[in-house]
């Protein structure tokens, strides 16, 4: 069987295909492509979600013009977005407002608020959905909420300034990074306990797993380093080094690279291989950038430029930055649904 | 233009972060104090610029109107001293120093027992969507909180002993506003921070506005034959009508135990309260009498902190009479 235009939504057989002139053949493709426009959403088509920190605001951005076409106001001090697992959502995190605000990925519509929710910083899924974790920075806590209906469920001291959040594939251990007391956390999600507590390099940030669940990859803001931890040892095997300010990760989508954003003004990312733990490749991206996210043909890479007011586009063919869409005021998170994966 | 303004500003925001801010906290292992030190920046820059306008705008008047001639400004340069302090972010940055540990712990306490602190969007929803209404909300509340803590501080002794700094000019000029003792300026924080904790923060997305604001708190000290009559006054505290506030002394009959016009920007809460007095005369400034010392005009920076200090432990000394 061949998959028409490579879409696992839309199979017809190749010998049907075969039997039609070839006119008619274009004019089915391009029915066809029309139809997988309308059964895929029309909203892959063109909408990115851009929150801005410090405005309180989030920017909607056209992706086939890179134009700003409307920006809406949130809540005060939002910081992070994430979608929720179906992606019918994307979740922002009010921490000054104590609020989780829902928006629709496609409109950029409000859909729901939350409220209640003590000082969400960083926010995430547990793999397996049965848990929604909520970080607070300022606070020196970790929130454990049963995604449902958001109730607590348990709550954690975990100084100090717990920032980014990762997870096991099992979804047995969230891992928090402590950014001030420089170390990872590792909480049991079972038993919501604080299993260990390990020293890493300074200022950690940024946290994820490896594609084999062997690894946790730590970006440390402090050194200029990727650290790579054995977790299951609770040992530190590598340090590998980036750029300065070493801040956020983001799969390629192809299970293997992860880009990490080096946070400082004249800031870069770089392009980081599982497999080999190095440094692949590096692009100048200025402006800070922080939270990233690549297009599903894997062609653009969007990173938000906490210190430039811009979300930077970066040409993943040519390595050069694409275009500079300016948007508001410490931009800290930017979404879209046509993308290459979270995970 | 505004686009063009915004490029700049932000470009010289972040060199300044790459160049000079960010090298020392990376080397000093405060890597997580970035993003706060990138705003900062920006509250500095912005006070450059909020001096630089009240300065174009403010001393042409001072020098064109003035309600009074000094043959020397010398007593004047102290509080621009103050002002540079204050406006550039040191004098906040210490207050925030001191005062974060504290109300950090007492939130997180909070927390840990399920008592979420208040937020004024909480009650009422609609400042949610509504960013112009948020702040003007924010405003007035904020304004009618600095009136209470300014009554306070002519009240309490304690707290009088401190403020007593910030009247003892008698060539009260623009940069007034900011001549503060510094423990004054830590109750003020103290009281804000108590403030933002029952209300929550004011959203911070106006910081150009609230620069405005501080123009016209510039403006009310100004040297200069300024009203804005008698309906304008009813609306925004004026030259004229601050000047009261800081008056040598009062008429018979209108002496108010700890004085008048306490409005930091909207002269109802005087009216609301019984503490206005709406003089039309230009009356001259400073203290009148107690709690610091004649020289106290004249102080340098550190010998007005420490007058104000034994102001303040005159206070705790029993059989401690007068203000």
């Amino acid at each position: 069987m061949t998959f028409i235009l490579g879409h696992p939504l839309l199979p017809l057989p190749a010998v049907m295909i075969d039997c039609l002139s070839t006119s008619f053949r274009r004019l089915a493709a391009s029915l066809l492509l029309l139809l997988l426009l309308c059964v895929n959403g029309t909203a892959d088509a063109g909408l990115a979600i851009a929150l801005n920190s410090a405005d309180g605001t989030i920017s909607l951005i056209d992706t086939e013009t890179y134009t700003v076409t409307d920006k809406v106001t949130v809540c005060k001090e939002p910081h992070h977005l994430i979608p929720t697992p179906d992606e019918k959502s994307i979740i922002v995190a009010c921490a000054a407002a104590n609020q989780l605000v829902f928006f629709d990925p496609s409109t950029g519509r409000e859909q729901k608020r939350v409220r209640n929710i003590s000082d969400p910083y960083q926010l995430g899924y547990s793999p397996d959905r049965k848990w929604f974790v909520a970080t607070s920075l300022r606070l020196d806590r970790v929130d454990l909420y049963d995604p449902t209906d958001f109730t607590l469920k348990g709550r954690l001291p975990a100084p100090r300034a717990p920032s980014h959040i990762a997870f096991d594939h099992a979804s047995e251990f969230v891992f928090v990074t402590l950014q001030d007391s420089n170390e990872v956390m590792a909480i049991h999600l079972g038993t919501q306990k604080i299993a260990w507590v390990m020293p890493v390099g300074r200022t950690p940030a940024g946290i994820v797993m490896s594609p084999d669940n062997r690894y946790l990859l730590v970006a440390s803001m402090g050194e200029g380093v990727v650290e790579v931890i054995e977790w299951r040892f609770q040992k530190s095997v590598k340090k590998v080094a980036t750029d300065t300010a070493t801040h956020n990760f983001q799969p390629k989508g192809d299970r293997r690279h992860f880009f990490v954003s080096n946070r400082s003004v004249n800031g870069s990312i770089s392009l980081f291989d599982t497999r080999t733990m190095t440094v692949v490749e590096k692009y100048d991206v200025p402006g800070g950038p922080d939270d990233m996210l690549v297009r599903a043909d894997g062609k653009e890479l969007w990173a938000t430029a906490r210190f430039a007011r811009k979300v930077q586009v970066l040409d993943l063919d040519s390595k050069t930055l694409k275009v500079s869409i300016p948007v508001g005021s410490s931009p800290h998170g930017v979404f879209f649904l046509n993308h290459a994966g979270l995970r | 233009m505004i686009g063009a303004f915004t490029d700049g500003f932000v470009q010289l925001q972040g060199w300044l972060l790459d160049r000079v801010v960010q090298p020392v906290l990376l080397t000093l292992g405060l890597g997580s104090y970035l993003e706060m030190a990138f705003d900062g920046l920006e509250f500095f820059l912005w006070g450059i610029l909020q001096l630089a306008t009240a300065y174009v705008l403010l001393r042409p008047l001072e020098a064109l109107l003035p309600i009074e001639v000094w043959r020397d400004r010398k007593a004047v340069r102290v509080d621009v001293l103050y002002s540079l302090l204050d406006r550039l972010g040191i004098i906040p940055l210490l207050v925030f120093a001191l005062l974060a540990p504290l109300f950090v712990e007492v939130d997180s306490w909070l927390r840990f027992h399920d008592i979420l602190p208040a937020q004024l969007e909480d009650l009422f929803p609609v400042l949610e969507q509504q960013p112009l209404l948020s702040f003007a909300t924010y405003l007035i509340i904020l304004d009618f909180a600095e009136y209470w803590r300014h009554r306070l501080s002519h009240t309490l002794r304690w707290w009088w002993a401190l403020h007593a700094v910030h009247h003892s000019q008698r060539k009260m000029t623009l940069w007034t506003d900011s001549r503060n003792h510094l423990l004054d300026d830590l109750s003020s924080g103290f009281w804000f921070a108590v403030i933002a904790l029952l209300i929550g923060v004011p959203p911070g997305q106006f910081i150009g506005l609230l620069m405005a604001v501080r123009i016209v708190e510039n403006l009310s000290h100004v040297n200069a034959r300024l009203s804005f009559g008698h309906l304008g006054e009813l609306l925004l505290v004026s030259p004229r009508y601050h000047r009261w506030h800081h008056a040598l002394d009062l008429p018979a009959g209108r002496r108010y135990r700890f004085g008048c016009n306490f409005a930091i920007l909207f002269p109802v809460w005087d009216q609301l309260f019984g503490t206005q007095y709406r003089g039309q005369a230009m009356p001259s400034s400073g203290l009148s009498h107690g709690p610091l010392p004649e020289s106290a005009a004249e102080s340098g920076f550190w010998r007005q902190q420490w007058e104000g200090l034994v102001a303040l432990a005159a206070t705790f000394r029993p059989h401690t009479r007068g203000r």
